[in-house]
């Protein structure tokens, strides 16, 4: 790190004669990754969000990345040094650093504080979510063409408004492809982390007859692993789990925090930062799908394929009318479209999901 | 139906092996006057080691071993602290319980979120394609059917053994063990060490068995049950054992009805485990005699010879 850091000041220094007065100090930002970097899931998915940030801006940035430091008092620390140090922007990978963010963003008002998940605002800070939902309703879509007897298992961890956004477009999507999709099964670990009872249940959902199962939001690749090892297909959002089950992955969304990422610092570094919220999607490639299962014919595939090129386009979106929740209720009438706001407070499930949301 | 009554009745033998191997380590630990409270350390260090060993080796015995071994060498912390610097053994267990977490995470840092494949069950023909009684007795990995022997062995040498005698004499009353020329501090030694060794199975068993990956933090706190289990079962090797199936039991029956659809809210069922155990804690607890009569007198306090 040190070695590091003294080459950064080298490589400036060398700037500073070659180019002049001009060249300035690089824009340095403090990226705060809550847990150990695994082969895939969230903090997978923020480091490589460092590594596209990286990538991009070269030696224009410097990012100073820690991980592992939870979302508790360690991580406090780690931020108050980062903004005492004259850190330019911090980046928080946890929903649960948003008050120390907040803390910080008003003790500093030039630092500009990028926080994922929350639901707060400030001149310098601002909140960045991904439509985890669009790839869900594509990973969806092949789960509908896999499941022969339209069996489907959902392995969750809380009812909070984006999962369920994430599995009712899952439940439509798989719905678009496949009437005979039976009433989808779901079992609510009502625990982030926890893999002996990700395996239960997966097993549970299978021991039901389930041909598909979806992990979503997995601590661990426990449910993807145990797919394979019981023989039913799989899917999962935020990273490619091919390598945890080579023969029985179906498909997993593949989370992009790039674009984002690089789109606000851009607009800090230009001095146009915006405490707004950010929602991205398809659209701008923060979110596709990855390792598609070479069980699905060309043709299903290049349906999926076509799906995601409409979302691009802008020409089709998961929730659009009408939708019917599983208690009766019309959510969407015919020819409506629900608005961001709609879709990340959710509160109901679309009518084909077997499960009951606490009150 | 009957293949989710299956699933729960069958699949609790594996959710209460690591409890069950952890909390007889633990019983025979504080059978003999010593509070160790930092088993989830032992069996986080254990689960990373095992984890690493099997993973690069392909073997589950050597995984087991190295998983034991560990959990054996962390006690060896403790026991020190506790019996030769007599240290306060509440603070002593939680300190190296932290330090046990702390260094599973460092050591198995670049193992973080692999996966091993899973440990074959030993399937005994014609007998194990029964239904129902074939899957719960008759197909289940070794491990459990090695949990239950010891349960049994250790009720045996507890109660019907000398050596089992002189444990918990000195757990009720070292200085009078002391005064007959026994020798609580080396026999508290012993007992602590096969606590980590149990320990270190139970961890090992997390991670190269019952979910053949490691992730930090992945025994979620089963080092507490396992605490926990030791008072509810009065210090009793056969008793622990049931406890510990009824504790798999009720957390595969949440996910079970979940999967069958009724429609009971879940997060009443996650709470049932808990909810139990505090019910029946207070059941046994609300008779004194049986408390008293089994609870180890000496426990937690340090032995220092009168001499």
């Amino acid at each position: 790190m040190k070695i590091w850091v003294r080459t950064l000041l080298g490589a400036t220094a060398l700037g500073l004669l070659l180019s002049g007065p001009a060249a300035s100090d690089p824009f340095k930002i403090g990226y705060i990754i809550p847990n150990a970097i695994g082969e895939a899931g969230w903090d997978h998915e923020l480091e490589r969000g460092r590594q596209a940030i990286v990538d991009h801006f070269g030696d224009k940035v410097q990012v100073n990345a820690v991980n592992g430091v939870g979302e508790g008092p360690d991580a406090t620390r780690v931020m108050n040094r980062m903004a005492a140090d004259g850190t330019n922007m911090l980046i928080l990978g946890a929903f649960g650093l948003m008050n120390d963010g907040l803390v910080l963003a008003r003790r500093y008002p030039d630092l500009k504080v990028l926080h994922y998940g929350g639901y707060v605002n400030e001149p310098n800070f601002a909140t960045l979510a991904l439509r985890h939902y669009e790839a869900s309703y594509l990973c969806g879509m092949a789960a509908g063409m896999a499941a022969k007897t339209g069996n489907l298992g959902v392995v969750a961890a809380f009812p909070l408004p984006e999962v369920l956004s994430i599995m009712n477009a899952y439940v439509l999507g798989a719905q678009s492809v496949n009437p005979d999709i039976k009433p989808v099964k779901v079992v609510w670990l009502n625990s982030w982390f926890d893999p002996a009872k990700e395996k239960a249940a997966a097993e549970s959902l299978a021991s039901q007859g389930a041909e598909v199962l979806y992990s979503l939001f997995p601590g661990t690749p426990s449910t993807v692993s145990t797919a394979e090892q019981l023989g039913v297909y799989v899917t999962v959002t935020l990273s490619d789990n091919t390598m945890f089950a080579p023969t029985k992955h179906l498909c997993s969304a593949q989370a992009e925090f790039g674009p984002a990422l690089i789109r606000k610092i851009q607009d800090a570094i230009d001095g146009k930062f915006v405490g707004d919220d950010t929602f991205s999607g398809v659209k701008d490639g923060s979110m596709g799908i990855a390792g598609l299962s070479p069980d699905l014919s060309e043709e299903q595939k290049k349906q999926i394929m076509a799906r995601l090129e409409e979302m691009r386009n802008g020409s089709f979106q998961p929730f659009r009318g009408p939708i019917m929740s599983n208690t009766g209720q019309e959510i969407a009438a015919e020819g409506t479209n629900l608005d961001d706001t709609a879709i990340k407070s959710m509160k109901f499930l679309v009518k084909g999901i077997d499960t009951t949301l606490p009150n | 139906m009957m293949d989710a009554l299956t699933f729960v009745v069958a699949g609790a033998f594996a959710m209460a092996t690591p409890l069950m191997l952890a909390a007889l380590g633990e019983l025979v630990t504080e059978r003999s006057g010593v509070l160790n409270l930092s088993v989830e350390g032992m069996m986080a260090i254990a689960a990373a080691i095992a984890f690493m060993t099997t993973h690069d080796t392909g073997s589950f015995l050597l995984g087991f071993a190295a998983g034991g071994v560990s959990g054996l060498l962390l006690s060896v912390v403790f026991a020190l602290l506790v019996l030769v610097f007599l240290a306060n053994q509440v603070v002593a267990g939680l300190a190296v319980g932290i330090l046990g977490l702390g260094l599973s995470a460092l050591l198995a840092r670049s193992y973080e979120g692999m996966t091993i494949l899973p440990m074959g069950k030993i399937t005994i023909p014609i007998l194990s394609d029964l239904p129902l009684v074939g899957p719960i007795l008759f197909r289940q990995d070794v491990m459990v059917y090695l949990a239950i022997g010891s349960a049994i062995t250790l009720a045996w040498f507890l109660f019907k053994t000398k050596r089992g005698l002189v444990l918990r004499v000195v757990g009720e009353n070292p200085q009078a063990a002391h005064s007959i020329g026994l020798r609580p501090i080396r026999v508290r030694f012993i007992a602590v060490l096969f606590g980590g060794l149990m320990a270190g199975l139970g961890g090992a068993y997390v991670s190269i068995v019952l979910t053949p990956l490691w992730s930090q933090g992945m025994i979620a706190g089963r080092g507490w049950i396992a605490v926990a289990l030791v008072v509810f079962a009065c210090w009793r090797p056969i008793r622990l054992t049931v406890g510990a199936y009824l504790f798999g039991v009720v957390l595969l029956l949440d996910l079970a009805i979940q999967a069958l659809g009724l429609s009971i809210p879940s997060v009443i069922l996650t709470c049932m485990p808990y909810a139990l155990t505090i019910v029946v804690l207070t059941i046994v607890s609300s008779d004194a005699s049986r408390i008293r009569l089994n609870a180890p007198v000496s426990l937690g306090e340090n032995f220092r010879p009168a001499n």
